[in-house]
């Protein structure tokens, strides 16, 4: 600690028992380069927000709050809402509840699940363009393999990315497909974690399999179950590729997401104000959410919960 | 073990889930063999093999429609993107892990935070930007924005891996005469090791698929990466020619699949720094 008091004062950095140069050093690069490639674009995106930018008349002019006033009264933009709205409850709602069934299954340990577990490992690892594409093949209704595995037991398939509801529901199960064993992954890391001797000692009590699962088990994973939830969440309400690849957004706009919204108005239509507008829009819900979560989560690891 | 009707039926679960995961890839590796018409014609496709034909169909995807080239670009930008990552996230995470300054906390959660910023929030003007800079159509149009999306990812990683180290070692090596920075890059570069190679893997991971801010800023053939490449192959030519479709499927899966068998070792920490603990 002598250290920090041979530091002169004037580098001090706020510091209670370091050499505030040393903070300067360590940490400069890295704001500097966040301030440039990412607060500054930030500000600059809410700039543009208040233009009538687009790619075809270069010059913005100020026009206040205009465009949030057209969001507002936007029928697209409260659609692409709902719909964002329904794909992330959707999603991560069968997410999670799939992902803490499969960590309980492949707690018992079976001989190869790893070989199993290898393969969850890719769906998430793929590009969301080429997992949409791939199962625009795998459910084609004319020559998908899918629908003729349903047809082969007598059953009609549904027109899986042709009717406005069945769309939204295959974008979540195509969702689902990809992310499941993300929540997995994270929920099953954290049961290998565990004490044992609590289930030693719940079994000596004479508790059954249910009720350990639901007073023992599940009480202890929810720290794990609250990040996955967190990151999924936020995740699928910023994804946009899945849906390009899958459904562009259609049909009829069934899924047309908030992301997929300032898309189509920024890089289709070129209507950069419109578009930054509708991505401060995502931006306030995301930190309405986030704030709402961070109560229950702690972002940062190693500090003490 | 004694063999019981329940563990059959998790054998029989578990065989279930590696299809699920596993037989929408072999189902495009088997289009990704066709002809076109084939595939149209054949409900469910034969397990006839033609090597001429895969030959053609990859011969046209990786040359003619340059998936090799864009593979490799993405391999060059994610790697020079995640060099500078690394190089400047790692010091600022070490400062979180040991410097407790005024606001450090707030500073950090903020910074922590970026990595849940949605792309199209920042994407415009990153193009506007690179685009002043005269840096589009470039390796480092690309590279300058992928690093600050990857920086958030590789701090927050590494913070994990400097608060598992005792704050001992360091005040041990400063008495020796240690300043901070010589601390470390000669004492806990080595035992951070592994957690340098987390935070690269998940870092280059987070900017691999990315796609958006390629969209904007490549305009050339020449410079699109592998994501951007592999949109424009499957939606510019409607309808689609599926077999093709197929193939450029099977092209990005294979780096992925060598990816993941070095990830393997890192996965639970990569993703979990933080909620394990």
């Amino acid at each position: 600690m002598s250290i920090a008091a041979a530091a002169p004062a004037r580098f001090a950095f706020g510091t209670r028992d370091e050499p505030g140069r040393a903070a300067w050093i360590l940490l400069g690069p890295c704001m500097l380069y966040l301030v440039v490639f990412s607060i500054y674009p930030l500000f600059h995106s809410l700039r543009l927000s208040l233009t009538d930018l687009t790619a075809a008349t270069g010059t913005g002019n100020f026009v206040g709050l205009a465009n949030y006033r057209a969001l507002l009264v936007d029928p697209q933009f409260w659609n692409a809402t709902w719909n964002s709205a329904i794909l992330v409850t959707c999603s991560v709602a069968v997410q999670v509840v799939l992902g803490v069934a499969l960590a309980v299954f492949f707690n018992l340990h079976l001989r190869g699940a790893w070989i199993v577990r290898g393969i969850l490992l890719l769906p998430m690892l793929m590009t969301p363009i080429v997992v949409g594409v791939m199962w625009r093949a795998l459910l084609n209704p004319d020559w998908g393999v899918i629908d003729w595995a349903i047809k082969a037991v007598g059953l009609s398939p549904p027109d899986w990315l042709g009717s406005v509801e069945m769309a939204r529901v295959t974008v979540v199960l195509v969702d689902c497909w990809q992310w499941t064993p993300f929540v997995f992954m994270i929920v099953f890391a954290r049961l290998q974690a565990l004490p044992q001797e609590v289930f030693e000692a719940a079994q000596v009590d004479g508790a059954g399999p249910f009720v350990t699962f639901r007073r023992i088990t599940l009480p202890m994973l929810m720290p794990a179950i609250v990040f996955a939830t967190v990151f999924r969440a936020v995740d699928a309400f910023r994804s946009f590729d899945l849906i390009y690849g899958l459904s562009y957004g259609g049909p009829a706009r069934s899924t047309t997401t908030l992301s997929f919204f300032a898309f189509q108005n920024g890089f289709q239509f070129q209507n950069y104000g419109y578009a930054a507008a509708s991505s401060y829009m995502m931006l306030l819900i995301l930190a309405v959410g986030t704030t709402i979560l961070l109560k229950y989560v702690q972002l940062r690891p190693g500090t003490s919960r | 073990m004694k063999i019981r009707p329940g563990r059959i039926l998790a054998y029989i679960v578990l065989v279930v889930l590696g299809l699920v995961g596993a037989a929408p890839f072999l189902y495009l590796a088997i289009l990704s063999t066709k002809k076109r018409i084939e595939i149209l014609a054949q409900v469910p496709p034969k397990l006839s093999f033609s090597w001429a034909q895969a030959a053609k169909n990859y011969n046209e995807v990786l040359f003619s429609q340059g998936m090799l080239s864009f593979t490799l670009n993405s391999i060059i930008v994610v790697s020079i993107a995640t060099f500078i990552a690394i190089v400047i996230g790692t010091p600022a995470a070490y400062a979180f892990s040991r410097l407790r300054f005024r606001q450090s906390e707030q500073l950090a959660n903020t910074i922590l935070s970026m990595r849940f910023m949605p792309p199209i929030a920042v994407a415009i003007p990153l193009f506007l930007m690179v685009k002043a800079a005269g840096l589009q159509d470039s390796y480092a149009g690309l590279v300058l924005p992928y690093v600050a999306f990857s920086l958030p990812l590789v701090v927050w990683i590494m913070i994990g891996f400097f608060d598992e180290i005792p704050a001992e070692i360091d005040e041990a090596a400063m008495i020796d005469g240690c300043t901070r920075v010589s601390v470390l890059w000669h004492v806990m570069l080595p035992i951070v090791r592994p957690g340098l190679v987390t935070a690269a893997l998940f870092g280059a991971l987070f900017i691999w698929n990315e796609f958006l801010v390629a969209l904007y800023v490549i305009d050339s053939r020449g410079f699109q990466t592998i994501s951007l490449g592999a949109a424009t192959l499957v939606s510019a030519q409607r309808p689609i020619d599926w077999n093709i479709a197929a193939t450029v499927g099977v092209v990005t899966v294979i780096p992925i699949l060598i990816f993941s068998l070095f990830i393997q070792r890192y996965i639970v920490r990569g993703l979990t720094v933080g909620a394990v603990k």
